[in-house]
């Protein structure tokens, strides 16, 4: 491996006469290739593949960045491998990047299976000092075909002309709701309107085109001089040209996770760094730069390089040595060797592979088809990715789909937009597939917290063994989804148990639904909603105030609403108070995450008490449910040892009545066979610990009286309180059942 | 393939993957590029035949012709080296028979003397056929040399040109050196939307010269066209019916032209014409970046149109040409299978 920083230091020494940064001298020009997105956006599908691998328009992604990096003039790229690290590496072993003598660079895998984060991988590459002057950092599913040289030029001028300079990040220009934008890490930058300066990075929590608002800490703007644009018309596409600090920098903060929201966001705010983050946005209209993060991108990119937008690379380049595609007029492309039916119908920006044979009456619009695939008759596809060796039999119809390699579909089957066949799936005839219903061949086992663990150790057994039998617990269903033929699970992405996990990074990332947010397509998913707005808040922490003066409406033409925060927080804190009493933390660790998610979340007690009684609640349901307690003994050990926790949330008379008022609610719509049992039990313990006081609780009675059939129990123990004055009497006496 | 060794594999991949990437500007460049590359793969090679040899070279051939099928510039000079080393092999037939049937006279074991000899011959042979390369290779860079002997007989003092292919350097130099003998005003075509900015280049450089420039938009062709003396068009590459490819956007200039009765001359080196015929148009064009025709920031736009396509290049038929002007004289479309026929074996016009 080349010495560390020695030759750096050795080639300013002989150019000092110009000037001091003139440290690029060192001939060789790195570059570092995130293979892994930390994401699981692309599952069912990563759980097999890795995503770099992913076939896009039948070429797997990690040739397009290869091929970008080529073109850049690289000399030497790292491909930081963690999860499905193995493929990577076999597939690069393979490639003609590492076979030939006449690679445009030398290529090397790391083995990075530590990293769950783009920050672990940058720690990972600090300590193995590969760095040895400024580098281009790329995610492996960038498609672009910039001219490098523009952006290469643009940093090393300004790197001279600014010492602070350390990250050159490339933007492309895009209206906010173009399809290749990402719609689930939106971000708005603002820049210096002269220097092209990056002094600020905010992402917005605006998803299908709903809310966008973004708020900027004055304090922040006070420094600039000049006027600066705040721009939301970026594609922020994961290629930057970073100097040797920036892995340092990751070393320093050991909690950055992410590239932008974490660590550009931390530079650009700290007042220690002092360093300086440009944007260079690619001005030519020819000029392409996208990334596929989700399918909604997958299928746009996909469309783009059909339709030629990404030119030269396109199919008929052929990056592949023994890909063979022709172009024809309307952004047709074929392969040697395709054998189409006289009567079938190839529409518009189609390619199809070589060795596949589609059937009489087919029609193939706006999708690609992989290779040795095999169409029946009348089969109608319309912007579906069929991978290799795929079957579809005669009478199907597939729309807006994804179907792995391998996969076969029964006859008359109907494939609704957003759904996803996993590999080597077989779907009976006569079936209908729902929107965005996911199928993969296996069931994708994860075991409780180490999430990504589990994950990638369970995608390797899976490869090999195929379970013949259907699991009994889900062959009802699952007969249902993909017929007496068939083999199939549902997919259901396991958010609410990812919910658990303690990083809200993962739990945001870990979104991993079909979504086509194109226009014309429902997205029924108030997920993402859910997700980006859980990411606001956590950018928000460090900012509790809400400008609106400084809210920016996009020019989408969006309105602004905070419902969804509070529903968020209502997730979030049952999350959270459920998470402290699975794993028995001491109350004062609960009470400060809870108090946390409250600040950052900027919502009132009120939220926090409701969310507290409805996580208790949940357990004592659970106990319940599971018959591993009673009623009784559920409700006196949950609000016993749980209940004090209200100590800290509970500070006014009036705020006791709205706890006991909120109790009274959430118990309400618990069954009715034990819901007074735990009201009584509740009020009680409250009584107990001092937290409501007596009057407060009469106030909260009278309010309603005991009409209610809950407060029935309950109403003796009121009794009880109106007429003892008294209280060291005993608790158990006033016992009923 | 089993020809390829690696040695002559890694000489190509090289040169290959550059062609795929579109990185070698130009055609004369691609054209010298490729004459370099087989100068190099000749005299790396092991052949003991010559014949061997031109298998070798076909299918470096077939390789090339697949990092690239667009462009018909990099088979021309492929098909122009086989017939060199088809040329050599003739004259060394020509020569042989004369000795054999001297020596069949006297000796009976005539095979095994040819044989020893052509084995002497070997290194003679390489060394023939790599200065034919050269030849080539300077014919290839002194094309506008050839083209300006001519430039004086065929523009007249006070004469209006308009060209539409201001990406051509050949035409640039043709009426530059014109400049030093006559006066006339070159009508520029601003050739939108791809390569703008090389036409106001083009444009510039000719005012630098001293040339009365008028740089217009594409759509005022008709309307200019009565005043046009002569339109002279660059080519990417000439097939032997006559035919051409251009620049986008030259066959609507020719039509005109022909509308007007104005005389079109085409321009382009020797290395330009092609043995193929223009069988289909739809393999023959180049269609590049769509970004250039719609921006691609304008979403709507671009989300609800079914087709953008930009094609790089026009077709332009034999009947809409009035001469070639090539480096080694004027011909007309019709003539072009002769000069054609001079220059490259009909047995390499199917590599494959």
């Amino acid at each position: 491996m080349p010495p560390k920083s020695k030759k750096k230091e050795a080639s300013p020494v002989a150019t000092k006469s110009k000037s001091k940064k003139e440290i690029v001298k060192d001939d060789r020009f790195q570059a570092i290739v995130l293979t892994d997105s930390f994401q699981t956006r692309f599952m069912p599908l990563t759980a097999v593949k890795p995503r770099c691998l992913l076939p896009l328009a039948n070429v797997p992604l990690i040739e397009y960045t290869l091929e970008f990096l080529a073109q850049a003039g690289v000399n030497e790229v790292y491909l930081m491998c963690s999860s499905h690290a193995d493929q990577i590496q076999t597939y690069i072993e393979n490639s003609k990047w590492s076979q030939s003598k006449n690679s445009p660079f030398h290529i090397a895998t790391i083995m990075s299976l530590e990293s769950r984060s783009v920050g672990d991988a940058m720690r990972d590459l600090d300590n193995r000092g590969l760095i040895s002057g400024d580098f281009l950092l790329v995610s492996g599913d960038v498609v672009t075909n910039m001219d490098f040289s523009k952006c290469l030029n643009f940093h090393r001028a300004k790197k001279s002309s600014d010492k602070d300079h350390m990250v050159t990040m490339v933007l492309n220009q895009a209206s906010p709701l173009h399809r290749t934008r990402s719609y689930i890490e939106p971000a708005t930058f603002i820049l210096d309107k002269k220097t092209d300066r990056c002094l600020y990075y905010q992402g917005i929590p605006s998803v299908d085109g709903k809310k966008t608002s973004i708020n900027i800490d004055p304090e922040l703007l006070e420094d600039i001089e000049d006027e600066f644009v705040i721009r939301n018309d970026l594609i922020d596409c994961h290629v930057d040209i970073c100097s040797p600090q920036v892995p340092q920098i990751f070393q320093e903060n050991f909690d950055y996770q992410t590239l932008r929201s974490d660590f550009v966001k931390g530079v650009l705010t700290s007042d220690l760094l002092k360093k300086t983050i440009y944007a260079y946005i690619t001005e030519d209209s020819s000029e392409y730069v996208a990334r596929v993060e989700s399918w909604g991108t997958y299928d746009a990119v996909s469309q783009d390089i059909l339709a030629r937008w990404c030119y030269p690379i396109v199919p008929d380049s052929n990056l592949i040595e023994d890909n063979s595609y022709n172009y024809e007029f309307n952004n047709i492309y074929k392969e040697d060797k395709v054998i189409l039916a006289q009567s079938c119908k190839i529409g518009t920006s189609t390619s199809i592979g070589t060795k596949t044979v589609v059937g009489e009456g087919t029609c193939i619009k706006k999708s690609v088809v992989g290779r040795n695939c095999k169409i029946g008759d009348n089969v109608i596809i319309n912007n579906s990715y069929i991978w290799d060796n795929a079957v579809i039999k005669d009478n199907s119809v597939l729309e807006h789909t994804i179907v792995a390699a391998n996969a076969e579909i029964g006859a008359n089957v109907t494939l609704n937009p957003g759904s996803v066949i996993g590999f080597n799936v077989i779907i009976g005839d006569n079936k209908v597939i729902g929107n965005n219903v996911r199928i993969v061949e296996s069931q994708i086992v994860r075991e409780g917290d180490d999430f990504n663990n589990s994950f990638s150790d369970s995608e390797d057994e899976e490869e090999h063994a195929k379970p013949a039998v259907v699991i009994p617990d889900f062959a009802v269903e699952d007969i249902d989804l993909v017929g007496e033929q068939g083999k199939g699970f549902m997919y259901v992405s396991d958010r609410e148990e990812d919910e658990d996990f303690d990083e809200s990074e993962s739990v945001a990332d870990s979104y991993s639904g079909m979504i086509y947010q194109m226009k014309h397509l429902n997205v029924s998913d108030e997920s993402i909603a859910s997700i980006s707005n859980r990411r606001t808040k956590r950018r928000s922490h460090s900012r509790n105030r809400r400008y609106s003066a400084n809210s920016m409406i996009s020019d989408g033409g969006f309105i602004t609403d905070d419902d969804g925060e509070e529903e968020d927080f209502t997730k979030e804190g049952v999350a959270t108070v459920a998470r402290a009493i699975e794993n028995n933390h001491d109350i004062d660790t609960a009470l400060l995450e809870l108090n946390t998610l409250r600040m950052s979340m900027n919502v009132t007690y009120h939220e926090v008490r409701s969310v507290t009684v409805q996580a208790l609640l949940n357990k004592i349901v659970e106990f319940v449910s599971t018959d591993t307690l009673k009623p009784q003994e559920a409700g006196t050990k949950i609000f016993n040892h749980w209940g004090p926790m209200f100590t800290r949330q509970v500070f006014s008379s009036e705020e006791q009545v709205d706890l006991l008022n909120i109790l009274e609610d959430k118990i309400e719509q618990l069954s009715s066979s034990y819901n007074q049992v735990i009201l009584f039990l509740a009020v009680k313990t409250l009584y107990d610990l001092d937290i409501t006081e007596e009057e407060n609780i009469l106030e909260w009675w009278d309010a309603k009286g005991d009409e209610a059939e809950v407060r029935q129990l309950t109403s003796k123990f009121i009794t009880w309180l109106q007429e003892a004055d008294e209280e060291e009497d005993t608790d158990s006496d006033s016992d009923e059942e | 393939m089993s020809l390829i060794t690696p040695e002559i594999k890694s000489l190509i991949d090289p040169v290959v993957s550059s062609l795929k990437r579109h990185q070698i500007e130009g055609d004369q460049e691609i054209a010298l590029a490729i004459a370099q590359l087989l100068m190099k793969v000749i005299s790396a090679a092991r052949w003991t035949n010559t014949y061997d040899l031109i298998s070798i070279i076909r299918q470096v051939g077939i390789i090339i012709h697949k990092a690239y099928p667009r462009k018909i510039i990099p088979g021309n000079i492929v098909r122009r080296v086989l017939a060199l080393i088809r040329d050599e092999i003739e004259t060394e037939h020509e020569n042989t028979p004369m000795m054999s049937s001297m020596f069949s006279l006297l000796s009976t074991t005539k095979c095994e003397v040819r044989e020893d000899h052509s084995k002497k011959q070997m290194s003679d042979m390489r060394a023939i056929i790599i200065q034919g390369i050269r030849d080539l290779v300077d014919e290839i860079t002194n094309v506008s040399e050839g083209l300006e002997t001519m430039c004086v007989d065929l523009i007249h003092d006070n004469e209006v040109l308009l060209t539409p292919t201001p990406t051509s350097d050949t035409v640039l130099n043709f009426l530059i050196k014109a400049r030093t003998k006559r006066n006339f005003t070159v009508l520029v075509m601003e050739n939108y939307p791809n390569e703008i900015k090389k036409a106001h280049q083009f444009a510039k450089t000719l005012a630098q010269h001293n040339i009365e420039t008028v740089l217009i938009p594409d759509t005022t062709t008709y309307a200019v066209m009565s005043r046009v003396g002569k339109v002279i068009i660059g080519t990417n590459a000439v097939f032997a019916n006559g035919g051409c490819l251009s620049n986008s956007g030259v066959a609507n200039v020719v039509e005109c032209a022909k509308e007007h009765k104005t005389p079109v001359f085409a321009v382009g080196g020797l290395y330009k014409l092609s043995p193929l015929y223009p069988f289909s148009r739809d393999d023959l064009i180049e269609v590049g970046n769509s970004g250039h025709v719609l921006n691609y920031d304008d979403f709507e736009l671009v989300d609800n149109v079914e087709v953008v396509t930009n094609p790089l290049e026009d077709y332009i038929p034999p009947e809409h040409i009035d001469i070639f002007i090539t480096n080694i004289g004027g011909f007309a479309p019709s003539f072009i299978y002769r000069i054609v026929l001079d220059n490259y074996k009909v047995e390499d016009n199917k590599l494959e």
